[in-house]
């Protein structure tokens, strides 16, 4: 990991560890006979703190890879190498929207439609050509679960306007 | 308890119900193993609602199957595709794939499988001599020797996962913190749970587990290019390792399964450890330490045996002190917890049936896995080259089923969905998930017996560490804390010295 990454990374740990130490004084410490629900959170609070902090450190002292010339045609090339290594996030951002999706509309149309529909869509966006083996694959993973976890286990599923 | 008490315990494992169970799990962890997308601790976790319709013990021997029978699919693609399904199988990858690549990857399957069985049964012999003597030790244990324990499992895990020692600790601390989210373990407060009610009762484990190890594994399948994986062929009449093959395994799976066993009773990731250790041992005391790396059958076998060995040492922690130490026994103690089965000192002498019943799944698990996985590795080692694009629908969807399920709210689903994308960033960060979960599951053990020592010695902070069952374990975490940071300086000044007089 590059150190700017790792400091970036560790930013965030100070931040979050502070926010939760902040949060803990809200609750009772007490005292050593009898240490109120505060006491460990703190503690946890803290050695993660430290933690963080003590990379951060290590990040800032690591030796840094020296400048090139061509400052201008590097950048160029590093967009590019960056596009052209993070194109997958792209599909991951587009899959966490469509479970963001999934989530909600569970509680409208029902968890089994919305269930048919993601599949498709998940295995379309994986590159899944046509439509036909995705349809037949969500109608399959469907019927599979409903008579697994429904009817056999009977486990009860947010039900909307549809199914 | 007789030796014949311990035999008709056993005997549980072979009651129908039980040995249809124990195939399922074994089924079930063999294709996990084989496939990518879900780890054993996220299939574990789906299964629980599953195992719920079991009952306890039925319940718990599926579990346990799924547990090695996906250390088992994990070596069968370790040795055909040179990719191992989790931890405790890169060290085969070493040889297995080399044997493979020679054309004896049948024999390299075979002598994995039988030294697994062999470890498994030597687990199962030492288990009844250890059991029931830690069990009663454990008796000993009052909060301060938990608390202890907690902390030596928190330094030695984060010592041995992963490559960085610190990011290990930063995992484990998160994991912690997320353990204080619900009711405080001693007064009942509610904390951070900011109104919302399925977070009064805490995070559910099954929701982080499925999102760290299931959903971020999908995004990672995702964002990776599909690469076709070439499998190596295995014939039929190849699969018997020849008379020399055998003869050179026998002590490398004898010297596994003791290794193995040993290593498992300490806290921490044991069949990993124990399979490297095993590894490093086999190459230093071969006479032929040039042919490891380029296809030696004591690379195999040595390793092989000694993860499955560790696995059923580490049954003890867990069954008899209630601690796991790696994601996929702590879903097992969250399994028995569901099923009202409390592991700890007690349950030995409450359920012995549980107890042993668990333990003999192991043994006929494989025995099971020796008989029918021989004759389908090359079924299973195909399926490696199941479409992402079919299969990962599949898991996004279990794992949102599963989930769902276990608490019947959709809260989880978010906390899992959520589990999911900052597991996939923290893997791309170097962040391992694995401690996080163990702390998940620690968290309120050591929290509860942190108080509950302080509260019985009056306020004394000397009673965390006055008895010597304590000061031991202090003193190990404080060794595995300082040993690593003194040596290397220590190290290179040596070496500085050498090649000064030189």
């Amino acid at each position: 990991m590059s150190p700017r990454k790792e400091i970036a990374a560790n930013i965030v740990l100070i931040l979050f560890s502070a926010t939760f130490l902040i949060y803990t004084t809200r609750y009772p410490l007490d005292n050593w006979e009898s240490p109120g629900p505060a006491v460990f959170p703190l503690v946890l609070g803290a050695v993660l703190l430290l933690l963080a902090a003590w990379q951060m450190i290590r990040a800032f002292m690591a030796p840094r890879a020296p400048d090139r010339g061509g400052e201008e045609i590097a950048k160029v090339d590093s967009v590019r190498a960056f596009l052209h290594d993070n194109r997958g996030e792209a599909k991951v951002l587009i899959l966490t929207s469509l479970m963001v999706l999934y989530i909600l509309m569970m509680q409208w149309i029902g968890f089994f439609v919305s269930t048919f529909l993601v599949v498709i869509l998940s295995s379309r966006l994986m590159e899944a050509k046509g439509w036909v083996r995705p349809i037949v694959l969500s109608v399959g993973v469907c019927i599979f679960c409903y008579f697994l976890f429904v009817v056999w286990i009977k486990l009860s599923f947010p039900q909307g306007i549809l199914f | 308890m007789s030796d014949q008490g311990i035999l008709s315990n056993l005997l549980i494992t072979l009651q129908p119900d039980n040995v249809i169970a124990c195939f399922a799990g074994a089924m079930i962890g063999t294709l996990i193993g084989v496939l990518p997308g879900l780890g054993p601790a996220a299939a574990m976790a789906l299964v629980i609602p599953l195992t719920l319709k079991l009952g306890p013990t039925a319940g718990l021997i599926m579990l346990a199957g799924i547990y090695y029978g996906s250390m088992y699919g994990g070596s069968t693609t370790s040795i055909l595709v040179n990719v191992p399904g989790e931890p405790a199988s890169v060290v085969t990858t070493l040889d297995g794939y080399a044997m493979a690549k020679k054309g004896r990857a049948g024999a390299a399957l075979a002598i994995s499988a039988i030294g697994s069985f062999i470890a498994g049964t030597v687990s199962v012999i030492a288990l009844q001599f250890f059991a029931p003597l830690l069990a009663r030790t454990a008796l000993a244990f009052g909060p301060a020797e938990y608390f202890a324990l907690t902390v030596l499992g928190v330094v030695l895990l984060s010592n041995m996962t992963g490559k960085s020692r610190t990011r290990s600790l930063v995992m484990m601390m998160a994991g912690l913190i997320l353990s204080t989210v619900g009711m405080d373990p001693i007064g009942g407060l509610e904390r951070f749970s900011f109104g919302i009610e399925t977070a009064q009762g805490g995070i559910s484990f099954i929701a982080i587990t499925t999102g760290l190890f299931g959903i971020a594994e999908v995004f990672a399948v995702m964002a990776a290019r599909e690469k076709r994986a070439e499998i190596l062929p295995v014939k039929f009449r190849e699969l018997y390792p020849n008379r020399k093959e055998l003869r050179r395994s026998v002590a490398p799976i004898a010297r596994g399964s003791v290794l193995g066993f040993l290593i498992g009773l300490l806290p921490g990731p044991a069949a990993t450890m124990a399979s490297f250790a095993s590894y490093g041992m086999e190459r230093s005391i071969s006479r032929h330490p040039g042919e490891f790396g380029n296809g030696a059958i004591e690379g195999v076998a040595g390793p092989e045996a000694a993860n499955n060995a560790a696995s059923g040492g580490a049954m003890i922690p867990l069954l008899s002190l209630g601690l796991p130490f790696t994601p996929a026994t702590a879903v097992l103690l969250g399994g028995m917890l569901l099923h009202g089965i409390t592991p700890g000192p007690f349950l030995l002498r409450d359920r012995p049936d549980v107890f042993w019943g668990v333990i003999g799944s192991f043994y006929l698990g494989n025995a099971m896995l020796l008989i029918l996985n021989l004759p389908l590795v090359g079924f299973f080692a195909k399926l490696v080259r199941v479409p992402s694009r079919y299969l990962m629908p599949i898991i996004l969807v279990l794992c949102a089923i599963g989930t769902y399920g276990d608490n019947g709210a959709l809260f989880d689903v978010w906390v899992m969905l959520g589990a999911g994308v900052i597991g996939y960033v923290m893997r791309k960060y170097g962040y391992q998930p694995a401690p996080l979960v163990v702390g998940l599951v620690l968290g309120p053990v050591m929290e509860r017996s942190f108080r509950q020592t302080l509260i019985i010695s009056g306020g004394r902070v000397e009673s965390l560490w006055e008895s010597p069952i304590c000061m031991a374990m202090w003193g190990v975490a404080f060794l595995a804390i300082l040993l690593p940071m003194v040596i290397p300086p220590i190290k290179a000044g040596m070496k500085r010295r050498l090649r000064n007089r030189a």
